[in-house]
C-alpha cells in the first residue's frame, strides 16, 4: 500500500516541480551576426526569459568571447525590452592568432538572472588591408570576471528545445518503466520454466502487457518531442528501434500465448519465447549505433542535452520521476496480475 | 549432447530431404520467382538497392524452408526420436542440417539473382563468408523458432511474427557487411561486425540448448 | 457506459491524441512551436494520460465481463 501512496506523492511533485520551475534565462539569436575588424557595431540580443530592463543600466554586462583570455566587452547596453538588448562593441583592429575569422562566443551577465550563454552569435572577419602585428588591446582590456551564478531553483535553457526540457521527467522515464517491466517479464518467465506455477506465468504476462502500454507511450510521446525539436517524428534511432522491436516481440508473445488450447502448453512455449527474444534485443545496442547516426541524447557529437546536461536541479525532478512512474507501472501490472487471478479462479484453472 | 547419434540424425535429415523432393524444388522455385518478379519490376537495379532485396529474398525462402523442418514431422514419429536421442542432440543436427541446405539455397539464390539483376559484388571472398554466416545465423534463429511455432495450429503465420524480431540485430549486421562486401560503404573495420555476428550466433545457441528441453517433453 | 463500451471510443481517443497537436500546428502553424514549446510537454502529458485512461478503461471491461459471468454460476 505504502508504494502506491509513495508513487502518487512522487509523481504529483514531480508534475508541480517539472511544469512549474522556470527555466534559466537565455540568449536566443543575436542580430547583426557578422561583424567586421575596426567597425564600430550594436548588436541586438535576443533573449527568452530574459529580464534586460529590470537590472540598472550599469548592472548588465556582455561580451563577445573568444577563449579564456581574449574578450571584447561592449562598450554601453541598453535594455530595449526584457527580452532585447542592444550591446555596442567596437570591434579591434586584428584578431587573436593571427586568424582571418573566428565566430565569437556572446555572454550577458545580469545581476538578478546570473550569466547567460551563446555560441558562435557573431562571426568577426579580418579587414582587408594591413594587419597590425601586434594584437589590438582590446582583447585584453576588461576580460569576463565576477559573472553572477542565478542560485535559485530553476532548469537549464537550451536552444531549440527551450520548455520541451520539461518532457525529460514525462517522456525519459516511459523508457525506464519499459525497461523495468519487460525484465521483470523475463524474470518471471525464468521461474516459470524452474516452477510451472500459473502464478509465475501470470505475472509474467501482466508485466508484459503493461509493459506494452509504456512502450507505445514512449513511443507516441518521443514522436511528437522529436517532431517539434529535430524537425521529423522518427530518425532510426537506438532507442525507439529498441523499443518498436520490444514491442513486436511482446505483440508477437501475446499472438503465441493465444494459439494454443491447453493453457499450460502456451504458458510454456511463451515463456521460452520471451527469454529467448529479450536476449536476442540486446545485441542490437551494439548493432544500430554502427549503423545510424544518432540525434538522441547522449550519441556521439550530439548538440542535444545528455546526461552530462542534467544539471542538479535537474536531477532533483528526474530522480523522483523515474520512481514515481516505475512504482505507478507496478501498481497497474499488479491490478492486471488480481483480475487474472480471479478470472483464473473462475474458470477453474488455477 | 551426444555424438553418435549426432550422425544417424544427419543422416535422417537428409534421406526426409530426398524423399520429399517436392518440397526442396518448392523452396527453389520460390527463390526463381522471387528473383523474376524483381527482374521484371525494375530491369536495372541500383547495388543498395540490390542488397536489400537480395537478402530479403533470402530471409523469406529461409523462412520457408526451415519451416518444415518440423511441421514435415508427425507427432508420432517425434515421440519416436524422443525417446531415441536427447532434445541438445536433435535440435543440433536440425541446426547443422539447415545451415547446410540454408548455404547452398544462398548460393543458389546469389548466382540466380546476379544473372538477371547484375553483380555488383566487388569482393567475393567477404561476401561468401557474409553468406556462410547469414545461413548459420538464420539457421539458429529460425530453426529454434520453428520448434516453437511447430506446436501450433496456424505455424506459417505464428513463424514470420515470431522470427522478425529475433532475427532483426542478425539482419541489420548482414546487410551492413555485405555492403561492405559491394563497396557501397567504406568501413575497414569490418571485422567488428563479423565478430558481433559470431557473438550473437553464440549467444542465441547457447539460448537454444538451455530452453529446447522446455519446448520438447510434451 | 455503452458508449464506453464500444471499441470505436478508443480508436478515437487515440487517434485524437495523435491527430491534434498535428492539427493544430497546420491551423495554426505556430501553436506548438510559440510560447517556448511549452506546447509540446502538453501534448505529451495528454498523451501519457489517454494512455493510462485506456488501459483502466480496457481492464474494467474485462472485469465487468467476469462479474457478469461469476453472476452467471451462482
Amino acid at each position: 500500500m505504502w508504494w502506491k501512496i509513495l508513487s502518487v506523492v512522487l509523481l504529483i511533485y514531480v508534475l508541480l516541480a517539472g511544469m512549474l520551475v522556470p527555466l534559466k534565462s537565455g540568449i536566443q539569436r543575436a542580430e547583426p551576426a557578422y561583424a567586421r575588424t575596426k567597425q564600430e557595431i550594436a548588436v541586438r540580443f535576443y533573449g527568452y526569459n530574459t529580464m534586460f530592463s529590470k537590472a540598472a543600466a550599469s548592472g548588465i554586462r556582455t561580451w563577445l568571447y573568444y577563449d579564456e583570455t581574449y574578450a571584447l566587452a561592449a562598450s554601453r547596453c541598453t535594455a530595449l525590452n526584457d527580452t532585447i538588448l542592444e550591446a555596442v562593441f567596437r570591434m579591434p583592429a586584428n584578431l587573436p592568432e593571427g586568424r582571418q575569422s573566428a565566430y565569437l562566443n556572446a555572454i550577458i551577465d545580469h545581476p538578478a538572472a546570473g550569466a547567460s550563454l551563446l555560441p558562435a552569435a557573431v562571426e568577426l572577419t579580418q579587414d582587408s588591408g594591413i594587419v597590425a602585428a601586434t594584437l589590438d588591446s582590446a582583447w585584453t582590456a576588461r576580460p569576463v570576471h565576477q559573472l553572477h551564478v542565478q542560485t535559485g531553483f530553476s532548469f537549464p535553457y537550451q536552444n531549440v528545445i527551450y520548455e520541451s526540457i520539461r518532457n525529460t521527467y514525462f517522456h525519459v522515464p516511459m523508457w525506464f518503466v519499459l525497461l523495468f517491466l519487460f525484465g521483470a517479464s523475463v524474470w518471471y518467465s525464468l521461474r516459470y520454466l524452474r516452477q510451472p506455477a500459473p502464478e509465475n506465468d501470470r505475472r509474467a504476462s501482466a508485466y508484459a502487457g503493461t509493459g506494452l502500454l509504456f512502450g507505445v507511450l514512449g513511443l507516441l510521446t518521443g514522436m511528437i518531442w522529436a517532431n517539434y525539436t529535430w524537425g521529423k517524428p522518427w530518425s532510426n534511432d537506438i532507442k525507439q528501434l529498441m523499443t518498436a522491436v520490444a514491442l513486436l516481440i511482446y505483440l508477437a508473445y501475446f499472438i503465441l500465448r493465444r494459439s494454443f488450447d491447453e493453457y499450460e502448453k502456451g504458458a510454456r512455449l511463451a515463456a521460452v519465447y520471451n527469454i529467448f527474444a529479450f536476449a536476442s534485443l540486446i545485441p542490437l545496442l551494439y548493432i544500430v549505433p554502427r549503423m545510424f547516426a544518432s540525434l538522441h541524447p547522449g550519441a556521439t557529437g550530439n548538440p542535444a542535452f545528455g546526461s552530462q546536461d542534467l544539471d542538479n536541479t535537474m536531477r532533483a525532478v528526474f530522480y523522483p520521476a523515474i520512481l514515481g512512474w516505475t512504482l505507478l507501472g507496478l501498481w497497474l501490472a499488479n491490478l492486471r496480475i488480481r483480475y487474472q487471478r480471479l478470472f483464473d479462479k473462475a474458470m477453474g484453472l488455477d | 549432447m551426444n555424438w553418435k547419434s549426432l550422425i544417424p540424425l544427419l543422416h535422417k535429415e537428409f534421406l526426409l530431404e530426398f524423399r520429399q523432393r517436392y518440397a526442396l524444388s518448392g523452396i527453389v522455385l520460390y527463390v526463381f520467382s522471387m528473383v523474376f518478379v524483381v527482374y521484371i519490376a525494375s530491369i536495372r537495379v541500383a547495388p543498395p538497392v540490390w542488397n536489400v532485396l537480395f537478402w530479403l529474398i533470402l530471409l523469406f525462402a529461409s523462412i520457408n524452408a526451415v519451416v518444415k523442418s518440423f511441421v514435415q514431422e508427425s507427432g508420432a514419429r517425434q515421440l519416436y526420436y524422443y525417446q531415441l536421442a536427447d532434445p541438445a542432440t536433435l535440435i543440433f543436427a536440425k541446426i547443422l542440417y539447415n545451415s547446410l541446405l540454408l548455404l547452398v539455397l544462398s548460393v543458389l539464390a546469389y548466382g540466380v539473382y546476379s544473372l538477371v539483376a547484375g553483380n555488383p559484388v566487388k569482393d567475393p571472398g567477404l561476401f561468401g563468408l557474409v553468406l556462410l554466416l547469414g545461413s548459420l545465423g538464420f539457421s539458429i534463429a529460425f530453426t529454434f523458432i520453428a520448434s516453437i511455432a511447430s506446436k501450433a495450429n496456424n505455424s506459417a503465420t505464428l513463424m514470420a511474427i515470431l522470427s522478425f524480431p529475433v532475427i532483426l540485430p542478425i539482419l541489420l549486421t548482414l546487410v551492413r557487411l555485405s555492403s561492405v562486401a559491394l563497396r557501397l560503404i567504406q568501413d575497414t573495420a569490418y571485422t567488428r561486425d563479423i565478430w558481433n555476428l559470431l557473438a550473437i550466433d553464440a549467444i542465441l545457441i547457447t539460448l537454444v540448448f538451455v530452453l529446447f528441453p522446455y519446448i520438447w517433453k510434451d | 457506459m455503452k458508449f464506453f463500451k464500444s471499441r470505436i471510443f478508443f480508436t478515437i481517443i487515440l487517434f485524437l491524441a495523435i491527430s491534434l497537436p498535428a492539427a493544430f500546428a497546420e491551423g495554426n502553424r505556430d501553436f506548438m512551436r510559440e510560447t517556448g514549446k511549452i506546447n509540446v510537454v502538453v501534448a505529451v502529458i495528454l498523451v501519457i494520460f489517454l494512455g493510462i485512461v485506456w488501459y483502466l478503461v480496457r481492464l474494467e471491461r474485462k472485469l465487468t465481463k467476469l462479474e457478469h459471468q461469476t453472476k452467471d454460476d451462482q
